[in-house]
């Protein structure tokens, strides 16, 4: 999957404008990076990576490129 | 995969009962904010709950609903071989509580009588022991009981937890008949996920721990006799086990959801809900729902919702269901089975105590 594509995802996922999401953002500086949107990326690995994630692992993301890197 | 068939065993009743008071969200604004308290309420579902009075038992909601089962089915107790009650809020340390609802229904000694510690999959593993016990005995009628009031073991400012949770009993009759339609059944557990919900004091592992509060490690605050859910990673195995099991029994099974009538999922949160059916590619017409008025009512969850939905919906006559529980242990059950809507009563409310058990 690209970069591109991995990104538009994580928009969708965050509710952000197309573009709006950056790879360095952090994820702490996201205003909608909750707990919502953690249940979300669980759903968003395990559907489009085939990828399961733990609480742990999602403590262990803390930036877009975490994230993206995690979605291989 | 474990594939359980009973043929000869019928549910010939439903009866749920829950407590008076009702609990809707806002008196949580002033400690989490009205903004993030409608967050919750969007993902989860739940816009209120029933909570149990300080003296009142998951047992003592078991017992009414219990009672008024077989009053109304014309059913004598004496007549009842087996008593199964299924909670993680039993009346004592010991003995199983299933004793005390044994005296209290009236039922003969000649009977085998237990609890079973399961809470949100428990409905389901509780059918199984039943029909299980009946199958190997000379027992033409039991009981399933079952009952939480979850509240009394929840932190009262635990946000994963505190506001998702409603307290509930009720009671199944299972009946031999030889035209009963099939119950088939599976399950899977998986306690390599043990802590993930886990109450870690007040057994014997951890004797002595202090009642102090002190914060954990997703930063909500509790003592460790509180519950302490780790609902990202319950999250994470419910969305990916249960569709799969559901997958891989309506295969064994060569059927699918067209197949069912209603397909009743334990009400974790409505996210899950609608994830699971989604993967299911189950329509939400066919999956009730309960917890927006009751919460996650844990053992109860899914009787209660189907007792909410024969009510509300104004259901007739038998239909087929395709049950589905999962909760603490990791555990995970499915139930496929044919209930007549006329043996479902009505949810009922009470706020009634059993006196004489306060020692």
């Amino acid at each position: 999957m690209t970069t591109e594509k991995k990104l538009a995802l994580l928009e969708d996922m965050l509710e952000m404008d197309a573009g709006e999401l950056k790879a360095d953002a952090m994820l702490a500086d996201l205003d909608n990076w909750d707990s919502m949107a953690k249940l979300s990326l669980i759903v968003l690995l395990d559907e489009e990576c085939g990828k399961t994630i733990t609480s742990d692992g999602i403590k262990k993301l803390s930036s877009v490129q975490d994230i993206l890197d995690y979605m291989g | 995969m474990i594939q359980a068939e009973f043929l000869d065993i019928a549910i010939a009743g439903i009866a749920c009962c829950v407590p008076g008071r009702e609990e809707a969200l806002d008196k949580y604004h002033a400690v989490f904010g009205a903004e993030s308290v409608e967050k919750f309420s969007q993902t989860t579902g739940v816009l209120k709950r029933r909570i149990a009075g300080e003296k009142q038992t998951a047992s003592d909601l078991a017992f009414l609903a219990a009672e008024k089962l077989l009053r109304e089915k014309k059913v004598d107790p004496q007549g009842i071989g087996a008593l199964i009650f299924v909670t993680q809020t039993p009346d004592y340390r010991l003995p199983s509580t299933a004793y005390v609802l044994q005296a209290r229904l009236g039922m003969p000694i000649d009977s085998i009588c237990y609890d079973v510690n399961l809470g949100c999959s428990g409905y389901t593993f509780g059918l199984h022991l039943l029909a299980s016990i009946m199958e190997t005995s000379g027992i033409a009628r039991g009981l399933l009981l079952f009952g939480d009031t979850a509240n009394k073991f929840i932190a009262p400012e635990d946000k994963s937890a505190c506001m998702l949770f409603g307290d509930a009993g009720g009671a199944t009759l299972l009946e031999k008949r030889a035209d009963a339609a099939p119950m088939r059944m599976t399950f899977r557990s998986d306690g390599s996920a043990y802590k993930a919900v886990v109450i870690p004091a007040g057994g014997y592992r951890n004797m002595g721990v202090g009642h102090e509060n002190r914060p954990w490690e997703d930063g909500c605050t509790r003592t460790a006799y509180d519950l302490n859910m780790n609902g990202t990673n319950v999250f994470a195995h419910m969305i990916s086990e249960a569709p799969k099991l559901l997958k891989e029994y309506l295969e064994a099974q060569q059927k699918s959801v067209e197949d069912y009538d209603h397909v009743v999922l334990h009400q974790a949160n409505a996210f899950i809900i609608k994830q699971v059916a989604k993967r299911m590619k189950c329509p939400m017409e066919k999956v009730p729902i309960s917890m927006d008025r009751y919460g996650n009512t844990s053992v109860a969850s899914i009787p209660l919702t189907i007792a909410d939905a024969c009510t509300r919906e104004g259901l007739h006559g038998q239909a087929t269901y395709l049950m589905c529980g999962l909760g603490g242990g990791l555990s995970l059950g499915v139930v496929d089975t044919v209930i007549d809507s006329a043996d479902v009563l009505p949810v009922m409310v009470s706020d009634v105590y059993f006196d004489d058990g306060i020692l």
